[in-house]
């Protein structure tokens, strides 16, 4: 699914929830999740748990690390995508709060972001019709 | 100040916990679908409460929430600084009371305790009654919701359920998904 759709018709399928263990990468455990249940393309439906340090990105290809432990996810959004090349892709963002309550936010860096005590997530299957798909 | 921006990709960090490493790194199930509920928070009751009761009566003891943003008439919440007796890695701090504070956003997790009672693990951002912006682990319990109702989307987890159990390796109770029904 390398271009671009507009409108994307599609049906909600399973749904899995994980606790991702301490030290694990929060990006590419939630790609690993979907790896283990055969998730194509899925939606974070809740997300919460803590990280060691954060690591946001910037528009201009910086890093914002916030330093734990621990820093909590106080708020996560994003999908993960299966792409032509045989791979598949989490798009993370949200907010942390860390160890004083103070608050960031932006885009996790895949691979940076180790997992503290825990993650618990909930991710929805997401099944784009054939029409969709086709277009 | 915690936060730095940098050119570099920092190198993330690898704690060492107190007890044993398990090799298994991503504990999950899945079912075949979920069902999903709008819920409204009533005024003055507790977000625990107000969570958990009428889930219940819907047959639902194990969802995954997203809270929408709302009032609150009390709200408590802490953080997780390292834990200084090293029983742990971290340990959440006492409760920092927000005052009437504003929920941004939350998500909340529902299923058992240790005891077989319901239990919420709660994250969520705030805006508290003196304008300042923060965010940690949410104490369900004491926060009571204000004068009007708080949306909450609801994804039930079905076939499996979530359980507060011990974890050897970070040396604190968790929530972990069991296959096997812990009620009859």
């Amino acid at each position: 699914m390398t271009e671009p759709v507009t409108v994307e018709v599609g049906t909600m399928g399973r749904v899995a929830y994980a606790r991702i263990a301490p030290n694990e990468d929060l990006v590419q455990g939630v790609e690993k999740l979907c790896l283990a249940h055969g998730f194509r393309n899925a939606f974070v439906r809740g997300a919460l748990g803590s990280l060691v340090d954060a690591c946001l990105g910037t528009r201009d290809g910086k890093f914002i690390q916030i330093k734990g432990p621990a820093v909590e996810i106080v708020s996560l959004a994003g999908e993960v995508r299966s792409d032509v090349d045989g791979s598949i892709t989490a798009s993370l963002s949200g907010v942390v709060a860390d160890t004083n309550g103070d608050v960031y936010g932006g885009p996790f860096v895949a691979g940076s972001n180790t997992v503290c005590m825990t993650f618990e997530v909930t991710i929805e299957e997401w099944l784009p019709s054939e029409k969709s798909i086709a277009a | 100040m915690t936060a730095a921006l940098s050119t570099l990709r920092p190198r993330p960090r690898t704690l060492i916990h107190p007890g044993r490493f398990n090799p298994v790194r991503i504990q999950s199930l899945h079912s075949a679908n979920g069902r999903h509920v709008r819920l409204a928070l009533m005024p003055g009751t507790s977000l625990f409460d107000g969570l958990v009761t009428p889930l219940a009566e819907l047959g639902i003891r194990n969802a995954s929430t997203t809270i929408l943003g709302g009032y609150f008439q009390q709200l408590h919440y802490c953080v997780a600084p390292p834990d200084p007796t090293g029983k742990a890695v971290i340990a959440y701090t006492k409760p920092i009371d927000a005052g009437s504070a504003f929920m941004i956003f939350g998500n909340a997790t529902i299923g058992t305790d240790m005891k077989g009672k319901p239990l919420v693990h709660c994250h969520a951002a705030l805006r508290c009654q003196d304008g300042r912006v923060k965010g940690g682990h949410i104490l369900t319990d004491t926060c009571l919701v204000g004068p009007d109702p708080i949306h909450v989307l609801v994804t039930s987890l079905e076939g499996f359920e979530l359980r507060q159990a011990f974890d050897p390796e970070t040396n604190i109770p968790l929530l972990q998904p069991y296959q096997e029904p812990f009620y009859d």
